[in-house]
């Protein structure tokens, strides 16, 4: 229960300003940094709820092969499997490897001498981890290469995917008739942003569902084009299954008699798939875990996301399926401070529980008790190359609640804390690689220091004066401690948590007037000739729960 | 706990690393491998391995009862496994699994990687009982690909008797 913060990424409000901490629909608008994005043209951070995403390439995560989209596509109902080797054990989820059989066994319990290496027909998965294999449900193969067209013989001729062939075939002419012009239709209209990109996507998905129609609300209202599509549609003859459902008195799983029959003559649990096991598949099959069938590996994707009101790509991995590496990344790591927040109290209180050998225990001494003031340690990183000045708001004049709830809203205004920040503006030291390095024992042994401070003399912190909790506390390399205090009331309750506004200059790389027009978070001062902007960001900080101790508890009710 | 002498019967085909920790009465088989930093304790009753079993780093074979713990030929210890029980033949027992000394392992066994087996009463596990997951589910496996398992277990106990003198000091037993 260590204290966070997050940042403020404001696509879900038409304010900038960020809701209310204390409101529970609020947590939607805050994400931990690592989260985020920044895009440079925009000058503004972007979340994954706000950003564009779309599929850069496939790959299967077996094998590492690169699907092309097309085949993706093509493959139909099998879109989503490697066309490869690649199968996953129906038992265990695990990469099933294909196996030669046995040599005979001559009975003595020792195995013939020699035992050839490409092995001997039948082939069959075996999965290494649980030692399921394919054998056990009937497939084998003839040899151990083209696993996928082998058993594409038994897939097709499935009930089920007959069954959808013949419906597609049976809706093939209805197709055909309806105008497809119709792709700017109703599928997107929804979205607000309709660019090449949806546009292609959307046509995209109209043309890839086959035999569904298209939804089409106000089909009836509309004129004569609407009343032709109507009548297109009374055209097309019923369908006749080429199999009654009720019929399917042998395949099990599809919730009829015989699956009630099934589960009535259980013996084990383990006679029954689990519902993992099932996830998977296309089909509904059968609930008996003896009739598992290995499922092909489905494909993963890579994605890239985009601003989504300049489009500008945000990140792109490289299209390789084996590389981690990304080409464009504009993660909002590397434009805003990183900060991280601590609450000295509660470190000594964990030390001193560590030193007394009671690691697990609750740490009491480290929460937060009505009536009492704290102060909490904010380290901002810096990661631009060049250093900034930070200058630190709480949240106060918060914008008016919705009126629906005054009493909660009168209360929500004056929150049962107040919070002292450094009022001045303070510096961050540039970032530099070679801090990275050489830094890093020296890094130990201020680490140490303070935690001997803050853990073996608090008191004598304290009694150094008060003026130390608040301020910049300490500098080195490109991190800067500042401290602050929360007086917390006698009559509090709930979460200490509050937003603060980030605000830090930097020197501008490029001088662009036109580009500042635009921009309303970012101001310029013109005095000095290397350009100075700000950039400002909303965070949300929660630095736990207040305990309410019994006797004040008492006291006050 | 009465502490038992030390008595080690080492076949003079097997392969013990000097770096094995070893107590009480132990008679290991031909053909066995144990690995360096092996642990066999036989804290009360004897321990009887048998031949061809290869016994990995970091596994710790622990006897906490009076009556012998027999365990069979061709089984595979992996790395820092624990095993208090007796068992048959050709089991493998993965890397970190634990076996507690209220099971019994018949033959052909196989728990997975990680998995703890502690049954409630004296169990004996039927031949070709697999155990794995993190839940320490359980299946039959139908008992395909034995033959040619036993093959490549024989395979690694000859590479391993070649090379491991190669690098370890060996211990003998007290006959030799």
């Amino acid at each position: 229960m260590s204290p966070t913060l997050e940042y403020y990424c404001p696509c879900q409000s038409s304010t900038p300003h960020p809701p209310q901490p204390n409101l529970p629909s609020s947590s939607y608008s805050f994400h931990a940094l690592h989260n985020l994005y920044f895009c440079e043209e925009c000058d503004a951070i972007r979340c994954n709820h706000c950003v564009m995403v779309e599929v850069s390439g496939y790959y299967c995560p077996n094998c590492l092969f690169e699907v092309p989209s097309a085949s993706v596509r093509a493959e139909k109902n099998r879109c989503r499997s490697c066309a490869r080797n690649c199968f996953m054990c129906p038992c265990c989820s695990n990469t099933l490897t294909v196996v030669p059989s046995d040599p005979p066994d001559d009975g003595d319990g020792r195995p013939p001498p020699i035992i050839s290496a490409t092995g001997e027909p039948p082939f069959f998965l075996y999965c290494n981890h649980c030692r399921w294999d394919s054998a056990e449900v009937g497939i084998t193969f003839e040899k151990p290469t083209g696993l996928a067209a082998q058993l594409q013989k038994f897939e097709d001729s499935a009930p089920e995917a007959l069954e959808f062939e013949r419906l597609k075939e049976h809706f093939e002419p209805y197709l055909r008739a309806s105008p497809s012009t119709s792709g700017h239709g109703l599928g997107h209209s929804h979205s607000t942003h309709i660019n090449p990109i949806t546009a292609a996507a959307s046509s995209a998905l109209a043309r890839d569902i086959p035999g569904v129609a298209r939804y089409t609300p106000h089909i009836s209202a509309r004129s004569r084009s609407g009343r032709d599509k109507n009548s297109n549609r009374h055209e097309v003859p019923d369908y006749r299954a080429r199999v009654e459902i009720g019929s399917t008195g042998l395949n099990l799983g599809g919730g009829a008699e015989s699956d009630v029959d099934f589960v009535r003559h259980l013996e084990t649990v383990e006679e029954m798939a689990t519902l993992e096991q099932r996830w998977g598949n296309s089909w509904i099959i059968s609930p008996r875990a003896s009739d598992l069938k290995p499922v092909r590996i489905p494909l993963h994707s890579k994605k890239s996301k985009r601003c989504p009101s300049c489009r500008h790509i945000l990140i792109k991995p490289e299209q390789k399926a084996q590389s981690v590496r990304y080409k464009i990344k504009l993660v909002a790591a590397n434009y805003l401070p990183a900060i991280s927040i601590s609450l000295p109290h509660m470190q000594a209180a964990l030390a001193m529980l560590r030193r007394s050998g009671r690691a697990g225990a609750e740490p009491q001494d480290g929460t937060m008790l009505a009536g009492k003031t704290y102060p909490f340690h904010l380290s901002f990183t810096n990661p631009l190359y060049d250093p900034i000045q930070v200058r630190l708001h709480v949240q106060r004049a918060l914008p008016p609640t919705s009126p629906n709830a005054p009493p909660d809203a009168e209360k929500a205004r004056r929150p049962p804390f107040a919070v002292t920040l450094p009022s001045a503006a303070f510096p961050i030291a540039a970032f530099a690689e070679a801090w990275e390095y050489d830094d890093d024992e020296d890094m130990f042994g201020i680490d140490d220091d303070d935690f001997d401070g803050r853990g073996g003399g608090g008191a004598g912190r304290d009694a150094r004066g008060k003026s130390r909790t608040v301020g910049v506390l300490e500098r080195r390399a490109n991190v800067t401690v500042v401290g602050g205090e929360v007086m917390i009331s006698k009559e509090a309750r709930g979460d200490v948590k509050f937003n603060m506004l980030v605000s830090y200059t930097y020197r501008s790389d490029d001088p662009d007037p036109a580009d500042e027009l635009g921009t309303p978070s970012r101001t310029q001062a013109q005095n000095r000739q290397p350009e100075m902007k700000t950039f400002s960001f909303y965070t949300v900080v929660d630095l736990g729960t207040i305990i309410v101790r019994d006797a004040s508890g008492n006291d006050t009710e | 706990m009465a502490p038992t002498r030390d008595k080690f019967t080492i076949h003079s085909k097997a392969v013990v690393c000097q770096d094995v920790d070893m107590k009480g009465d132990i008679t290991i088989g031909s053909g066995t491998i144990v690995h360096p930093k092996a642990t066999i304790f036989a804290a009360s009753g004897p321990i009887i391995i048998g031949s061809g079993c290869i016994i990995e780093e970091g596994a710790i074979i622990l006897n906490r009862r009076k009556e012998v713990m027999r365990i069979g030929d061709d089984n595979l210890f992996e790395i820092g496994c624990r095993v208090e029980c007796p068992m048959g033949n050709f089991n493998t027992v993965c890397t970190r699994a634990r076996v507690h000394f209220t099971t019994r392992l018949s033959s052909y066994c196989v728990i997975g990687a990680g998995c703890l087996v502690v049954a409630t009463d004296e169990e004996i596990l039927d031949e070709f009982t697999v155990i794995y997951g993190p839940a320490a589910e359980r299946r039959v496996w139908s008992g395909q690909g034995r033959i040619q398992e036993a093959d490549l277990r024989r395979k690694h106990a000859e590479y391993l008797r070649e090379m491991l003198p190669k690098f370890n000091r060996l211990r003998r037993g007290d006959g030799v």
